[in-house]
């Protein structure tokens, strides 16, 4: 925990003082998660802002302060589901663009974690998001959630509330489905 | 967790990558302000609603009362002592042909 539990207490009493304290210790972290799932850098603060908007207004529905994280990480898989799911965009696999820039990975990952520059960060930005237009938007944020931001099936099994057995079946096929379209993706550079 | 395949190192390295790629950035400086400033516009949308509704049950509360005092009252004009036909009659102008005057029942009708 950022915080301790007496300033989510105070927060649900209506204490914005408190309420501002934790947006404080939270909104770097949220933005980050935020940023990797829905992969538009431009729109991560608007989506942010609406997690703590809906923070701001369910306080008063947490049951205990000691599960706020989990809490606030629902919040977050909910607004980026939202705007994924409002965006629509579930780009077709852009082969030409995917080998390229699938050489610039392969380059910057045998570089060891190198500086990249701002337009490398996009591509790879890019090529995730190319691949991962190979699940839906809830398998999306759920395979980030485990793969990139590292949670825990127990973890992800408070967030959603769904048993850890479910969460590996619903993992592995979206996993299956995302390494078919990297392979398919490689197959297609190595052949052109 | 997975059954590995052959690709599978590879998509490994390439969520460390994204990962690497992608920390967490600095709020802007107007993060904090533009927060409040749509928690306050939440809130007074939620209070005027509030109101609205609140408004629309008071005046739907006040016409449920008014119709109920209105039906309640007791009649201006007396209720007639005749019967439905007889009052059909009374009204019946002279001009009206027999056919659609009141029903007339001969009992003792000759020859039946």
């Amino acid at each position: 925990m950022l915080v301790d539990f007496e300033l989510v207490r105070r927060a649900q009493h209506g204490d914005s003082a408190a309420f501002n304290e934790i947006v404080l210790a939270y909104r770097k972290r949220t933005l980050g998660t935020i940023g990797r799932l829905i992969a538009r850098t431009e729109d991560v603060e608007d989506v942010a802002q609406e997690v703590f908007l809906r923070l701001y207004f369910s306080l008063d529905q947490l049951r205990a302060p000691e599960v706020f994280e989990p809490w606030l990480y629902r919040l977050t898989v909910n607004a980026a589901y939202d705007y994924l799911r409002k965006q629509r965009r579930r780009p077709e696999f852009r082969m030409s663009d995917l080998s390229e820039q699938q050489v610039m990975m392969a380059d910057a990952v045998a570089g060891g974690k190198a500086e990249h520059d701002r337009q490398q960060k996009k591509k790879l930005r890019e090529t995730v998001d190319s691949l991962l237009g190979a699940v839906s938007e809830a398998d999306r944020v759920l395979l980030l959630m485990k793969e990139v931001e590292g949670l825990s099936l127990r973890e992800l099994e408070k967030i959603y509330r769904v048993k850890e057995n479910a969460l590996k079946v619903r993992l592995f096929r979206a996993r299956q489905r995302v390494l078919k379209a990297f392979e398919t993706a490689e197959q297609k550079n190595q052949n052109g | 967790m997975y059954p590995k395949q052959g690709g599978d190192d590879q998509l490994d390295s390439l969520w460390q990558a994204y990962r690497a790629a992608c920390p967490d950035p600095e709020p802007s400086a107007n993060f904090m302000p533009d927060l409040w400033r749509r928690i306050e516009s939440r809130r007074n949308f939620t209070f005027s609603f509030q109101r609205m509704v609140r408004s629309f049950v008071t005046v739907a509360a006040a016409v449920t009362i008014a119709i109920g005092v209105y039906v309640s009252l007791p009649s201006a004009t007396p209720p007639s002592e005749a019967n439905y036909l007889e009052a059909l009659a009374e009204n019946n102008a002279l001009d009206t042909p027999d056919s659609v005057g009141p029903v007339r029942l001969e009992l003792n009708e000759p020859g039946r």
